[in-house]
């Protein structure tokens, strides 16, 4: 019954549509990533702003808050849609698969063409979801680097000059608490010297003052971020972040090839099948040993070898 | 009849003119608020005068002195725990923050067991030494 409605599909002059989709497959998906950008289009868009706000969150929540964002925007719902025509692409991949299996003579035939095509439909999702991946990584660095920038520019504002005077104020303050309890015991034991109104209530303010700056220091959203459990600055944080987005970029081109000679892969079967060169004469190359993750590209391999 | 029509429609933007002119004007006027840096140093000054002064009793002297020690207390903690003077760089910050032992002259004095004159000539430069070393002389 599905083999007959997967036939339903072929239309009669079966080599020049054979041909016409090796000739697609082999130009359009050595450009399928390039194809695929434009595809995507404004309505996937994702535009983070390096804001000030985002620059004092501390660090270990910036990530937080930059995914937040992502996950709320046009290309997180684009690239969620494009998972799942994956996932129902892939489960039409494996019924094909079967069908061919169990089928013979000339629905076997039929069904190859079919299963072509629907690979080619495979390579063309997989295709933009790599863009959007892609997209989304080139976004993320952006805004790293940017955040960095602005990181960099504050705390570069500082000119030696004033570097200088707060060096020196800094010293001063350290001088006067060091200095402070000795210079109270003595300017105090004097009953002509009494405590002023300012001292009297600075001293009722300051245990206030320290529970609340104890709070402030035990509090989550005041920790530092931690690499293998090192603390970690802010800058580093945002620098390892960008090394992350690199590491994704560069996946997301491995994959690209591995796309690429799935296409090539597709070319050589859609010419095979236009010459009626018998499947089973393939070289089987289908190998299931490390058992890929589901969703990954690298799972799809086995329908593009050996059929 | 048309002189008040006339003063009826000018009056809405002339009243809003004038309210903005008497607003900058108050602003303009008003007395600028000295900061904590320059209140210690008006007192500072006012408390040398004093030490120096050759005009005033001993007892004259001694209270104005306490007076203003402890107002010079509060003062000298206020600027050092002003956090709006952090990085402010201006000639008078730079000025106080250079020499701690003459900019706050009653922790430093106490912290080095001198009193405020001693304490006060000793950074300027004029000791007992020195001022027994000196010679009348023509410049």
């Amino acid at each position: 019954m599905k083999d007959r409605r997967y036939i339903a599909f072929l239309r009669p002059p079966r080599q020049a549509v054979l041909g016409g989709l090796a000739l697609t497959v082999l130009a359009g998906l050595t450009l399928a990533p390039q194809l695929a950008a434009p595809a995507a289009g404004s309505s996937t868009a994702w535009r983070p702003v390096a804001s000030e706000r985002l620059i004092k969150l501390p660090a270990q929540y910036l990530k937080k808050a930059i995914d937040r964002d992502f996950s709320n925007s046009e290309l997180a719902n684009a690239m969620v849609d494009v998972e799942d025509r994956i996932k129902r692409k892939r489960q039409t991949l494996e019924d094909l698969q079967a069908a061919v299996e169990r089928a013979e003579g000339e629905i076997r035939t039929e069904l190859r063409h079919q299963f072509l095509a629907e690979k080619k439909a495979y390579i063309e999702l997989a295709a933009e979801q790599q863009s959007l991946r892609r997209r989304q990584a080139k976004t993320k660095i952006r805004l790293y680097e940017k955040l960095l920038g602005k990181l960099k520019r504050e705390q570069g504002a500082l000119t030696p000059q004033r570097a200088a005077l707060i060096e020196k104020q800094d010293a001063a303050r350290q001088r006067f608490e060091a200095a402070r309890v000795q210079v109270d015991t003595k300017l105090f034991q004097s009953t002509l010297t009494a405590e002023s109104k300012y001292a009297r209530e600075y001293a009722k303010n300051i245990s206030a003052i320290e529970t609340l700056v104890q709070a402030i220091n035990a509090h989550p959203m005041n920790a530092s971020a931690e690499i293998d459990g090192q603390a970690i600055s802010k800058a580093d944080y945002l620098r390892h972040l960008i090394a992350e987005g690199e590491a994704d970029l560069a996946i997301v081109d491995q994959e690209g090839a591995i796309l690429g000679f799935m296409a090539k892969l597709v070319s050589l079967d859609a010419l095979a099948l236009s010459e009626d060169i018998d499947p089973d004469a393939e070289t089987d190359l289908a190998s299931d040993e490390d058992a890929p993750d589901a969703d990954h590209v690298t799972s799809a391999v086995g329908f593009f070898v050996g059929n | 009849m048309r002189h008040t029509s006339r003063s009826q429609a000018v009056s809405p933007s002339w009243l809003m003119a004038l309210l903005a002119v008497g607003l900058i004007l108050a602003a303009a006027v008003q007395p600028a608020r000295a900061g904590t840096l320059e209140n210690m140093e008006r007192e500072r000054a006012m408390l040398l005068e004093t030490l120096l002064s050759a005009d005033m009793t001993v007892e004259e002297k001694q209270k104005h002195i306490r007076l203003s020690r402890t107002r010079l207390i509060d003062l000298e903690r206020m600027v050092l725990r002003d956090k709006s003077l952090t990085g402010r760089n201006t000639p008078r910050v730079r000025a106080a923050f250079e020499n701690y032992d003459l900019t706050f002259l009653i922790h430093a004095s106490t912290e080095k067991n001198r009193s405020l004159l001693d304490h006060w000539l000793a950074e300027i430069g004029v000791s007992t030494q020195t001022l027994m070393n000196a010679r009348a002389g023509r410049r």
